[in-house]
């Protein structure tokens, strides 16, 4: 227990380090810009005709924070750190007044939802898989499968969105290619708008899965036909345990440590791959917020998106390190 | 060295294929060079003319012969890819070598900025720095950038193979002999750990490169830099799919996986060659 | 035949017949790398049985071959290594070819109720993300027909006997020392008090004081049962206490083989010989004489009698026959053309 409290204070240091650096690159590099954001926001404002007074006076206050352009150098830092830590990025621009934070709590259930879902679901149907193509080596089911995937993994993601979309968009088309759910059915838990939910969801997912899973099983198939050359697997069959208990809590238990590191890993990437599936698909999250961000010149948006995620992503790896000493409980030593 | 390329030549078909197609990709950048068209001229040739004789990947809508774009293209989307690779090699040699050849304390800082360099969420980031920049960011800037954001994962990998060769004799008598750090691992250390850094400097340059592409498509690069990104970003402005100028789309698309493809297969065929423990399994191949 | 086995009064009529008879078995490593082929022939050509109620020793330097023997005897064998010819019969497997031909239930049922087999670097045989007593459950519990209960004051009691605390059972393996896991190894492998216990090098990672122990272990066990074990280890100050017969291996072959007291007193193979001679006494200040040349290549092994490089009595029929085994004694077997040169030198 002890040795438990001591790893999970260590991993707690690692998620702080990590959004400490993380949110210092997004500082620094909103230094690096030649140009004035906060004039040049505000005149955007005003020319599309927003006259509101206070809003404008607010957003100007916050980003001259948040870029760090009132005070001393360290009275800067300071109220950028402030500014982030309770997530106030002040008004947005593209959607003027609207709260950035807003607009943030919106879109994240859809990515969180989308991408979250996708990654988890990759990684148990790949490793899975690619656990029982390595015990199971003759299986042509599996081998076949494996050539596919092989052949799938290393395709740019954003190509395979591609593909599935003039599929199913113009020679098939059966399923909804964009937005997030049919607009004419009110957002509430009604069995209508879930299912809509559910359908718009399938082709992104699906775009996610082909791409993604070639890489899992390729993984834990090296991984399972290792670990069944170790010593403890060739003991428990030698000394008669049973093929299911030696598959699951012999090969697949040992074999799935690593993976769940990676999956930590591609935790952090969903923000990466918001970006192109949402853009791909029309789908309403935060990779969409931030394309559209950029595009409408929105610089309290953009950094905002740019720190929820680095604080997403590092909680994300953080919960799983705080899980791993349950599949491997030799992380706790050193 | 030339023994173990006949080798792989011979026996490994991964490796005969995977060279193979990244030469064709190479051969193309390299064409470049002879182009009669400059890269930057739009409206030289025909618009939207399908694959011909005269173009063979036919023109886009822009008035470009798609052949000759292309092979700009990826001789930009290549330059990209290495010099990533190399600035990032640079960064992840000299931190996993010291961090394995000093161990301790040494070890644990430079591990954990590691690791928060691994899970930082680096395509907002880019983002975020193309926002900023806009018209004055260049595809070295985003190569620099790139690159130091992206040798976290390579670094681990050689620090592991330095902490073995830590206490190899070789390291004892080095430091016994007066040797100082640096010497000792550029030295000594270095040529151990080279076939690694050759084998992960393809897998580097396969996810730069990726990167590349989707920040051009989305049109967060220079897009008037020719770059097979930029094509598809470009062809996507102009409704290629949709105007049945699927060529605009089809070769760009065709040439990167096919890179991409050719860089995967040399790379797990070296990482065979290099893991006796895979080797074995090769060689025994009769598993029951 | 179980029940009759636990029964230590009543000794099956049969008490001196083999529990497993090997013959002429070849097992070699097949290799092939980028088209070249290589064949390692780490057991080539041996036969010899292990009695009921006896411990049976293999000896001979290191890579000469016992752990691959000894796996292929357990039906451990993997890729590379193949079994390339021979047999190998158990008492308790009739008319089966050994484990590798058997078929797959029979196999199960036999493993750990009358085979189990402590492997070679057993620090490693124990899986690293489960506690000691899963691994104890899932090794034994189907054969010892107990409740729950009862099957843990059993476990409990057999740690006893190798010097463990029940707290083991709740411990991971990385918990423990290494000679801590090495005799969990040992208590795994002989809490079913099967008929037949292989163990490779068993003792090797304890310190002497526990060895002891150790050893004491597996003769009374063996006692108990009149089981038999075969029993591996370079260390012959371990077989003259511990093993009843004992077998020389050099370079893949059996050189001799007899009563352990015999093998000491009057050693008919220069090999064994020099093993013998090589062994530290108290009292004796003669300087030990190192063998001369390196061990042999089991991918390329000498011609002939696999020691005549390195022999002292070789002769030009050593270089191109390969010496037969033949009877010399009751229970004495040896492989030398020159055996009775050899008794005949100090
Ligand atoms: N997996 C393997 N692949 C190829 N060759 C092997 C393999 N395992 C063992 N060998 C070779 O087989 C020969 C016999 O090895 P073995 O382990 O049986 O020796 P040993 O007598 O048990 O030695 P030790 O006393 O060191 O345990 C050695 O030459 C070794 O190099
Ligand atoms: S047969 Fe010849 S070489 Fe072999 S041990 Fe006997 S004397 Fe020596
Ligand atoms: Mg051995």
């Amino acid at each position: 227990m002890r040795a438990y409290a001591r790893y999970a204070f260590g991993r707690f240091l690692q998620f702080l380090l990590v959004v400490f650096i993380g949110i210092n690159i997004a500082y620094i590099i909103t230094h690096a810009t030649p140009i004035d954001p906060v004039e040049h926001t505000v005149s955007v404002a005003t020319a599309f005709g927003h006259t509101a007074p206070e809003a404008i006076e607010s957003m100007r206050q916050s980003l001259r924070e948040l870029y760090g352009l009132t005070g001393s150098p360290i009275e800067q830092y300071l109220n950028f750190w402030r500014r982030v830590l309770v997530a106030d990025f002040g008004p947005s621009l593209s959607a003027f007044p609207s709260p950035v934070s807003t607009l943030i709590g919106r879109a994240i259930p859809w990515t969180v939802g989308l991408l979250g879902v996708a990654t988890i679901l990759t990684w148990i149907i790949g490793n899975l898989l690619g656990g029982l193509a390595g015990y199971y080596r003759r299986s042509r089911i599996l081998k076949g499968f494996g050539i596919v995937a092989m052949a799938l993994h290393p395709m740019p993601y954003y190509i395979a969105a591609i593909i599935l979309l003039i599929v199913f968009g113009y020679l098939w088309p059966i399923l909804p290619i964009s937005g997030g759910a049919q607009m004419n059915v009110a957002r509430d838990w009604s069995f209508e708008y879930v299912m809509s939910v559910a359908r718009h969801s399938i082709l992104p997912m699906l775009s996610l899965l082909l791409v993604g899973l070639g890489g899992w099983f390729v993984g834990m198939r090296s991984l399972v036909s290792n670990v069944v050359t170790e010593d403890y697997v060739v003991y428990a069959e030698l000394a008669g345990v049973s093929k299911r208990r030696i598959l699951t809590a012999y090969v697949m238990r040992n074999a799935i440590a690593p993976q769940v590191t990676g999956l930590a890993i591609s935790l952090g990437h969903i923000f990466s791959g918001a970006l192109i599936t949402e853009r791909v698909f029309g789908y309403p999250g935060i990779g969409s917020l931030l394309v559209d961000g950029v595009h409408a010149g929105d610089y309290s948006l953009v950094l905002g998106l740019t720190t929820v995620s680095i604080v997403g992503v590092s909680l994300a790896v953080l919960v799983i390190d705080l899980i791993y000493p349950l599949i491997d409980p030799r992380v706790t030593v050193n | 060295m030339f023994v173990v390329l006949r080798d792989l030549l011979r026996y490994n078909s991964e490796f005969l294929a995977g060279i193979l197609m990244t030469g064709v990709v190479v051969a193309m950048a390299l064409l470049s060079f002879v182009s009669p068209y400059p890269p930057l001229d739009q409206f030289v040739a025909p618009m939207d003319v399908p694959p011909s004789a005269a173009h063979w990947f036919g023109t886009t809508s822009r008035g470009q012969d798609l052949f000759w774009l292309l092979t700009y293209s990826i001789r930009n989307t290549l330059a990209f890819g290495l010099l990533v690779a190399i600035l990032s090699r640079i960064l992840s040699l000299s931190i996993g070598l010291l961090a394995g050849y000093r161990g301790g304390w040494v070890d644990r800082v430079l591990m954990s900025i590691n690791d928060t360099f691994i899970v930082i969420p680096l395509f907002p980031i880019l983002v975020l720095f193309y926002f900023v920049m806009r018209d004055n960011m260049s595809w070295v800037m985003l190569a620099v950038l790139t690159a130091l954001l992206g040798w976290s994962y390579d670094a681990r990998l050689i620090r592991s193979v330095a902490l073995s060769l830590r206490h190899r004799e070789f390291t004892q008598t080095a430091v016994f002999s007066g040797m100082r750090t640096h010497e000792i691992l550029s030295r000594e250390h270095l040529p151990f750990v080279l076939p690694i850094v050759f084998s992960t400097s393809l897998n580097n340059m396969n996810w730069s490169i990726g990167l590349e592409v989707t920040l051009a498509v989305l049109g967060f690069t220079d897009i008037n830099r020719p770059s097979v990104g930029g094509m598809i970003y470009w062809a996507n402005q102009h409704s290629a799919v949709v105007a049945g100028v699927w060529w605009w789309i089809a070769f760009p698309v065709g040439l990167v996986v096919m890179l991409f493809i050719g860089l995967y297969l040399l790379a797990i065929s070296m990482n065979e060659y290099i893991d006796p423990r895979s080797r074995l399994e090769r060689g025994g191949g009769r598993k029951e | 035949m179980s029940a009759a086995m636990r029964n230590p009064a009543a000794k099956p009529e049969a008490a001196q017949g083999p529990v497993v008879a090997v013959r002429d078995l070849r097992a070699w490593y097949r290799l092939r790398l980028f088209g070249v082929d290589r064949e390692v022939k780490a057991v080539d050509g041996i036969t010899f049985e292990v009695r009921k109620d006896e411990i049976y020793g293999l000896a001979g330097e290191s890579s000469s071959g016992k752990s691959t023997l000894v796996k292929t005897i357990a039906g451990a064998m993997r890729p590379p290594l193949e079994i390339v010819g021979g047999e190998i019969q158990f008492s308790f497997m009739d008319g089966t070819m050994g484990l590798n031909r058997a078929p797959a239930d029979l196999v199960e049922r036999v493993r750990w109720r009358h085979l189990s087999y402590v492997m070679q670097g057993s620090m490693s045989v124990l899986n690293p993300v489960r506690r000691i007593g899963t691994s104890f459950f899932d090794f034994a519990f189907r054969h010892m027909g107990l409740d729950n209960a009862g099957f843990e004051a059993a476990v409990v009691a057999h740690l006893a006997r190798v010097n463990l605390p029940a707290s083991v059972l709740k411990a991971y393996p990385h918990e423990l020392s290494g000679g801590m896991r090495q005799r969990v190894t040992i208590a795994l492998a002989t809490i079913c008090r099967p008929q037949f216990i292989i163990a490779d090098e068993p003792t090797t990672a304890l310190d002497v004081v526990v060895q002891k122990d150790v050893l004491a272990m597996f003769r009374s066990i063996q006692r108990e049962m009149a089981s038999s074990v075969l029993f591996v280890t370079h260390d012959m100050g371990v077989h003259a206490h511990l093993t009843d017969r004992l077998g020389i291996m050099y370079a893949g072959r059996l050189v001799e083989e007899a009563r352990t007291p015999d093998v000491f007193a009057r050693p008919r193979h220069p090999y064994t010989r020099h093993l013998i001679h090589s062994l530290p006494r108290i009292g004796d200040d003669r300087p030990r004489i190192g063998l001369e040349g390196t061990p042999p290549s089991l991918a390329n092994p000498p011609s002939g009698c696999r020691f005549h490089p390195r022999c002292v009595f070789a002769t030009e029929r050593c270089r191109v026959e390969v010496p037969p085994m033949e009877q010399v004694a009751p229970d004495h077997r040896v492989a030398c053309f020159e055996k009775d040169r050899v008794e005949a030198t100090p």
